[in-house]
């Protein structure tokens, strides 16, 4: 029992001194092994850190904008170490900086100043280096203008097309009445009546009508105005022009007698008979005023003669002429007509035509007037063809004679060309010699 | 009932007042089936002159203004071939082959495409 209380008692004497032997240790371990070189890198920051100064202020004196500067504490000690190498330096070395760092900063404050003295001038930057949308204002206009040229295409051809449509349903009943072949195009197998008309453009429709008596055929054009083209509509202001009707009659050669005749405005006939072959053949006269025959004083005659134009002036020919004075451009009636091929005429006639005893045989002397000049210019034209015709067919021969291989054929053969020319020679002989003898 | 031996007097006496009427038909009606004539398109080389020369003109045009903008790199030349060409497409006649208005429209398209892709700036007016 004395045993086990004597250990006991040991046991709790060595836990008190160990724990005093550790409180040692913490105590006395700082002090002495903080002195340890291991710790030296640290001693600086730990000196620091104790001697640590609050954050300085510096200025730069040459600095009129007040630029700060805040250093630490580590700066100055660096600084510090400055001074002591750059003891040569004298007041320069008073200074916290080097006035070799800041040597083109006393410029910089100069030149700035002298900046604000000149005046800004802002120039715009040119057009074609611009990504902006307003610098393709020529496009836009290019663009703008093709589609304002669709645009009057499509009313323009519309409104040609509802012209023709609206002429072709007042005048139907009228052509139906008079011709049983009313609309052809001449591509159907049989001769049936489309009844409608021919589109040749966006402006020119036309019309066939056949099956009648005293005409073998009528060809109706109606020129329309270009309304599809703006430039036309634009030209069109500057000289403005109507739309067109024109028609032509071919007549049967029983129906209709020998002789040219035009009637219509003044304007109009003297551009015809410049035109047309045989108004300038066989009216050479200028046109006439048609007031002689009461007609409004706006017409004009081109006649071939005289009882021509008596025998068209009837009274029904008069009234209609003068009923329809400001709607006619010209009438053109012509059995020589060869020129061009579209007759001019405006409005529908129907008319018998009589002959007449002197007047046919001035026009019969005219026709055979105007076949004989006609020859006369066409002499030495067919002249020229015969001798031709002549030295071609010497050619060939001689070159049958060459390419014949035979010397004895090609002998003969030259003995009969020879002969041949001989003969040609006598007999034109001949002929001077009957000549001479009739002109003696 | 008539006989058609008296019939047929009967018929011939009508026959003659028939062709009266018929004939004073006739005359009122001047249509005449048996002279119908088909229509014959007139030749154009026989009118060269009255032939409308502006859209092989504005076609010719469209395609010198065409190759200019192309070679040359203009851009108003190839605006202006377009032009040419659509006044050249608005003109033209119905006869006309449709190839050749559409090749010299889509030269002047391929002029103004071309002409941009080189130098996409703005066009700059020609004075």
């Amino acid at each position: 029992m004395k045993a086990f209380c004597a250990f006991c008692i040991v046991l709790l004497v060595f836990g008190s001194v160990s724990e005093a032997k550790f409180d040692d240790f913490e105590d006395e371990d700082d002090i002495v092994e903080y002195d340890d070189n291991d710790f030296a890198e640290f001693e600086d920051v730990v000196e620091d850190s104790v001697t640590e100064s609050p954050q300085r202020l510096i200025t730069t004196e040459d600095d009129e904008d007040e630029t700060t500067v805040e250093l630490e504490g580590q700066d100055e000690n660096q600084e510090g170490d400055f001074e002591d190498a750059d003891t040569q330096e004298g007041d320069t070395e008073s200074e916290p900086y080097d006035d070799e760092e800041f040597e083109g900063y006393e410029d910089k404050p100069d030149t700035s100043s002298s900046k604000n003295k000149d005046p800004i001038t802002i120039v715009d930057v040119p057009a074609h280096l611009q990504n902006s949308w307003e610098s393709y204002y020529l496009e836009i206009l290019m663009v703008t203008g093709l589609l304002a040229y669709i645009m009057n295409y499509i009313i323009g051809k519309n409104k040609n097309s509802r012209l023709a449509q609206a002429w072709f349903n007042t005048h139907r009943e009228l052509l139906e009445n008079n011709f049983t072949l009313v609309g052809d195009d001449g591509t159907n197998k049989e001769a049936t009546s489309t009844g409608k008309l021919n589109q040749e453009n966006e402006h020119i429709y036309n019309l066939w009508c056949s099956g009648r008596v005293c005409c073998e055929g009528m060809l109706i054009q109606l020129r329309f105005l270009k309304r599809q083209d703006l430039l036309n509509v634009l030209a069109r202001m500057m000289r403005p022009v109507s739309d067109q009707v024109q028609i032509k009659v071919t007549m049967n050669d029983d129906d209709m007698d020998t002789y040219v005749f035009a009637v219509g405005t003044r304007k109009a006939l003297v551009r015809l008979q410049k035109e047309m072959q045989d108004l300038s053949e066989f009216c050479s006269d200028k046109p006439k005023s048609g007031a002689k025959y009461g007609l409004p004083d706006s017409l004009a005659i081109l006649s071939e003669m005289g009882e021509v134009t008596e025998g068209m002036m009837d009274t029904k020919m008069v009234h209609f002429l003068t009923h329809y004075a400001d709607k006619i451009e010209s009438v053109h009636f012509s059995d020589q007509f060869s020129g061009p091929k579209i007759m001019q005429e405006n409005g529908f006639l129907m008319k018998d035509f009589i002959s007449w005893g002197k007047g046919k045989q001035k026009a019969d002397k005219n026709r055979a007037r105007v076949e004989e000049n006609f020859l006369k210019l066409t002499h030495v034209q067919r002249q020229e063809a015969a001798q031709s015709r002549r030295e071609e067919k010497k050619r060939a021969e001689k070159e049958r004679i060459m390419n014949e291989e035979d010397p004895e054929k090609q002998r003969r053969l030259e003995e009969a060309a020879l002969r041949r020319e001989q003969k040609k020679l006598e007999k034109k002989q001949m002929k001077m010699k009957q000549i001479k003898v009739k002109a003696m | 009932m008539p006989t058609p031996e008296a019939a047929a007097p009967a018929a011939e006496e009508a026959r003659p007042g028939f062709r009266l009427a018929m004939s004073t038909n006739n005359m009122s009606d001047p249509r005449r089936p048996n002279k119908v004539l088909r229509y014959k398109p007139p030749p154009s080389e026989c009118n060269p002159a009255l032939d409308d020369p502006t859209p092989d003109y504005m076609n010719l045009l469209g395609m010198i203004f065409s190759m200019c903008g192309l070679m040359l790199k203009l851009k108003w030349c190839a605006w202006v071939a377009v032009y040419c060409s659509f006044i050249s497409f608005a003109n033209s006649r119905s006869s006309e082959d449709t190839k050749q208005m559409m090749s010299s429209f889509m030269l002047s398209i391929s002029a103004v495409v071309m002409s941009y892709l080189q130098n996409p700036q703005p066009m700059t007016p020609p004075w």
